[in-house]
């Protein structure tokens, strides 16, 4: 293998490695808060996957994500709870619901762009919000739903932190792959001309339209799934979790990733939820550090992307390409 | 007839003015034909609505037998009619070589789930298109850029990578529209050999150009366009004499000196 070809892939398969291995290496008294907080960058990063593909490829906006992740989650939950089906029924009806919101939601982007597509999908995400709340005979309202049974298969449960961990992991890591074919073959390059040119890539027989249905529904269906992941391994979800403040940390996450890629939209989700977790990375933390940290939560990621924009608007992925570029990989 | 454009009383109008008046004419196969004018004399406008970025008014449009007007644009692309754009529209982050790329997007059929799955055929239809695209940067002779940013290159060779794109989607018929404008001497004449070139390949060429060395050479037949209406049509020789153009390009006070 050449010096290039090392380069690229080695990284990617020590990441991949070091995340497959995190159970065995987390022991001692803080593991399992440890694997918790792993488990959410997990579930965050599926999001963000999605994300990438409609923002960071295709140039598409999206502020009403954390919807998709609310749809999935209440539409798991719900026929898990109340309905005591399997839980792979509800993982399949969650991927099922959220893909029609994604088409749903893609009829405003085929005749809106920019900020007035980001103002729909913003809209879309108050309205789902409000849905949640209000519809509590579904929802359970404002207290949301509790005792949602874990994910099961054929009769193994995700009880255990590690379990739950590399479910979670397992997600990611197919999602990642599914994605990677997708933007390396004939979509992801028709994505980007969209994102370049729109008449360009009309003018070279890509039918916009449907295209733009396709990304928004793939990228719905992830955060479906990431939603439905996450109704099952806290057991709890109410609106609170499905905010305009999640979907906007969301974007930051895609945003400080970098476009035209994947493994940045990840590193991102990465850092901004370990910046509300600091103590799971310096376990030695003290509790009025940590309350500290908290507290300034939303000041800690609005300093953290400002810096990113304006020393690497490319974002990590950017600065990862720069690297690469001085080291004399050609790309 | 098989290869053959039949413009038709095709009229666009904006608001009260008429862009494009009652315009028809043929473009036979294997011709090229250029369509010329003043400032305003709704070229590019009929462009437009032939490649369905516009609709217009009035007026069919057939080729081969199938109607073109009211078709989405990507669906003209499909039935072998492509264009270029008088500013290029090129996809500026990326290579040269995925901008064609992405112009035989019409002619493969790879959706979502195939390459998610990385099915065989998928895998073969990529691999087939990119060789294309690198025979066609050769064809219009961007070999050497082909990892080149689309941003970064001149502007001379952008108008020649639209072209190559324009031609990966395997177009029967070609509508260019200003290829020549910011060129220099030098890469105009390097145009004119390229236009043979994709001429010679069987692609029919209707181009919209105002550097009428390039015109005089190149077409077998030109069509003039003034206000919207077409004045005159002929070939070079026949169009350099005309009364009617020679009254539409320089005025009529000049005329009367």
């Amino acid at each position: 293998m050449g010096r290039a070809a090392l380069l690229r892939y080695v990284p990617g398969a020590v990441v991949a490695l070091f995340f497959a291995a995190l159970p065995l290496l987390a022991t001692g008294s803080d593991a399992r808060y440890v694997l918790k907080v792993f488990t959410f960058v997990g579930v965050n990063a599926l999001v963000v996957l999605g994300l990438a593909l409609l923002f960071g490829y295709a140039g598409q906006v999206s502020l009403g994500h954390a919807a998709f992740f609310g749809l999935g989650a209440y539409t798991s939950a719900y026929l898990t709870t109340r309905l005591e089906l399997p839980w792979i029924i509800g993982l399949l009806a969650a991927v099922l619901v959220t893909a029609i919101g994604g088409m749903l939601l893609a009829l405003p982007s085929l005749r809106l762009k920019g900020h007035y597509l980001a103002m729909a999908t913003l809209g879309f995400g108050e309205i789902m919000h409000v849905a949640f709340v209000e519809a509590s005979g579904i929802t359970g309202g404002p207290d949301g739903f509790s005792r949602i049974p874990l994910a099961a298969l054929g009769g193994f449960v995700f009880e255990s932190p590690q379990a739950k961990y590399w479910l979670v992991w397992g997600a990611v890591a197919v999602g990642f792959i599914i994605a990677g074919n997708i933007v390396s073959g004939r979509p992801g390059r028709s994505m980007l001309a969209l994102h370049g040119s729109e008449q360009g890539a009309v003018a070279s027989g890509v039918d916009i339209t449907g295209l733009k249905v396709r990304v928004f529904t793939a990228s719905a269906v992830y955060a479906g799934v990431a939603g439905c992941l996450y109704a099952h391994v806290v057991g709890f979800i109410s609106p609170s979790s499905f905010t305009l403040h999640n979907s906007v940390i969301f974007v930051a996450m895609a945003v400080l990733g970098g476009g035209r890629s994947l493994a940045g939209p990840v590193a991102a989700a990465l850092i901004l939820t370990l910046a509300g977790f600091a103590d799971a990375v310096f376990p030695g933390l003290s509790r009025e550090t940590l309350a500290v940290i908290q507290d300034w939560q939303a000041d800690l990621y609005g300093l953290i992307i400002i810096s990113v924009m304006l020393l690497a608007p490319a974002g990590f992925a950017g600065l990862y390409r720069a690297g690469l570029r001085s080291v004399g990989v050609k790309l | 007839m098989s290869g053959t454009l039949a413009v038709r009383g095709v009229t666009k109008r904006f608001g009260g003015l008429v862009a494009v008046d009652d315009v028809s004419f043929d473009v036979h196969e294997g011709e090229i034909k250029a369509v010329i004018g003043p400032n305003g004399a709704g070229k590019t406008t009929l462009f437009n609505v032939l490649t369905g970025f516009d609709t217009p008014d009035a007026g069919s449009a057939t080729y081969a037998g199938q109607e073109l007007l009211g078709s989405r644009p990507d669906r003209v692309v499909r039935r072998g009619v492509a264009r270029t754009f008088q500013n290029t529209r090129l996809f500026e982050e990326m290579t040269a070589h995925e901008n064609v790329m992405v112009g035989t997007h019409a002619r493969t059929s790879s959706g979502f789930t195939s390459a998610a799955l990385r099915l065989p055929r998928a895998f073969r239809e990529e691999r087939l298109a990119s060789e294309e695209a690198d025979r066609l940067l050769r064809l219009v002779g961007l070999a050497e850029r082909r990892d080149t940013p689309a941003a970064d290159m001149p502007h001379g060779l952008r108008r020649l990578l639209e072209i190559a794109r324009a031609l990966a989607t395997s177009p029967k018929l070609l509508l260019l529209d200003e290829p020549a404008a910011g060129l220099n001497a030098t890469e105009t004449a390097g145009l004119a050999d390229v236009l043979y070139r994709i001429r010679d390949h069987g692609v029919t060429i209707v181009v919209v150009e105002h550097d009428m060395g390039l015109v005089m050479q190149v077409s077998d037949e030109i069509v003039v366009l003034d206000r919207g209406a077409k004045i005159a049509e002929g070939p070079p020789r026949l169009i350099q004499k005309d009364p009617a153009v020679i009254k539409a390009y320089l005025g009529e006070e000049d005329l009367d000196d």
